[in-house]
């Protein structure tokens, strides 16, 4: 159990009060019909699952029921922030869009 | 064809006629604010002429701070989100300011939705109010603010509560009201649970008048 700050309600409310949206700033293929099935099927299936720092959605279910963004470690919980999604594209994009 | 009748969703628990005065015999106190009206509203709170719209056919300023609820009139206003709102008001109220915002917000992105039959409040007071809350949902209601709406867990459900006449004001969910209400009454329970007269408490005047 953890506490994840809402940037939607500007508060820190438990984690039962969200819910998980996986892995964040997932790019869909620009023309689907035309994406051979390895890109198709990455874009579906496949995840980074990383052991370490994650950017994830966080969905605030019980609350404000708007989405954003959390940068995670997976191992321990330790949480680095949680932002609106385009605050957090601008620091996902400064990190490189990495972890 | 008749016309249809308003009916709140918790009828079969016949609250009206067990509502009493409140006295020190019982730690919790409850009642359901039944039958009001219910506006959903959304926007753009970055707008102006949206956010001064709305103002001027409700009468109460619009609260754009996050969690944050404003009553004036008979009418109160909670954020629900950044472009969400709920007005609830009597429904002698509801088709004037249904139709004021319906004119007035022409032209202006927004959604007016009457949800009237999709929510109802129930008023929880009493020394262990607190309690039976604290029972009910993760949320420290000990710190919530006067002024202030959360949306939280309510059992397995949601609510969303602000502070009301010395105790809590919950907004719930038609399809879940059956269930808070019973989860509530149990928590209830080991500390004595009355049905407070409503006209007795003075909640007419907080933005809920019937
Ligand atoms: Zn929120």
């Amino acid at each position: 159990m953890f506490v994840l700050f809402c940037p939607h309600c500007r508060e820190k409310r438990e984690e039962e009060e969200f819910g998980y949206g996986g892995e964040a700033f997932r790019v869909r293929p620009v023309a689907p019909e035309t994406a051979d099935d390895e890109t198709w099927g990455d874009y579906l299936f496949m995840r980074k699952n990383p052991k370490g720092w994650h950017w994830e959605l966080w969905t605030h279910t019980t609350g404000c029921r708007k989405f954003f963004v959390v940068k995670r470690n997976t191992a321990t919980n330790a949480i680095a922030g949680s932002w609106t999604l385009a605050e957090g594209r601008n620091v996902y994009d400064a990190e490189g869009g990495a972890g | 064809m008749r016309e249809p009748i308003p009916q709140s969703p918790l009828h079969a628990f016949g609250l009206a006629s067990q509502a009493r005065a409140v006295d020190e015999g019982c730690g919790v106190w409850a009642n359901e604010i039944a039958l009001l009206g219910y506006i959903s509203l959304r926007g753009n709170s970055a707008d102006p002429a949206f956010v001064n719209k709305v103002t001027s056919v409700t009468g109460v300023p619009l609260p754009v701070e996050p969690c944050s609820f404003a009553t004036s009139g008979g009418i109160k206003v909670l954020w629900l989100s950044p472009d969400e709102w709920i007005i609830v008001c009597g429904g002698h109220r509801l088709s004037d300011i249904l139709g004021g915002l319906r004119s007035g917000l022409e032209g202006i992105r927004s959604q007016i939705a009457d949800n009237s039959g999709g929510y109802t409040q129930v008023l929880l007071k009493g020394r262990n109010a607190l309690d039976v809350l604290q029972h009910a949902s993760v949320y420290d209601f000990a710190s919530l603010a006067p002024g202030r709406v959360v949306g939280t867990t309510f059992g397995k459900s949601s609510v969303y509560a602000h502070r009301m006449d010395e105790g809590f004001c919950l907004l719930v969910r038609r399809s879940f009201a059956d269930y808070i209400w019973r989860y509530l009454a149990r928590a209830a329970a080991p500390y004595g649970l009355g049905i407070a007269a409503l006209e007795a408490t003075g909640h007419a005047g907080h933005g809920v008048a019937a």
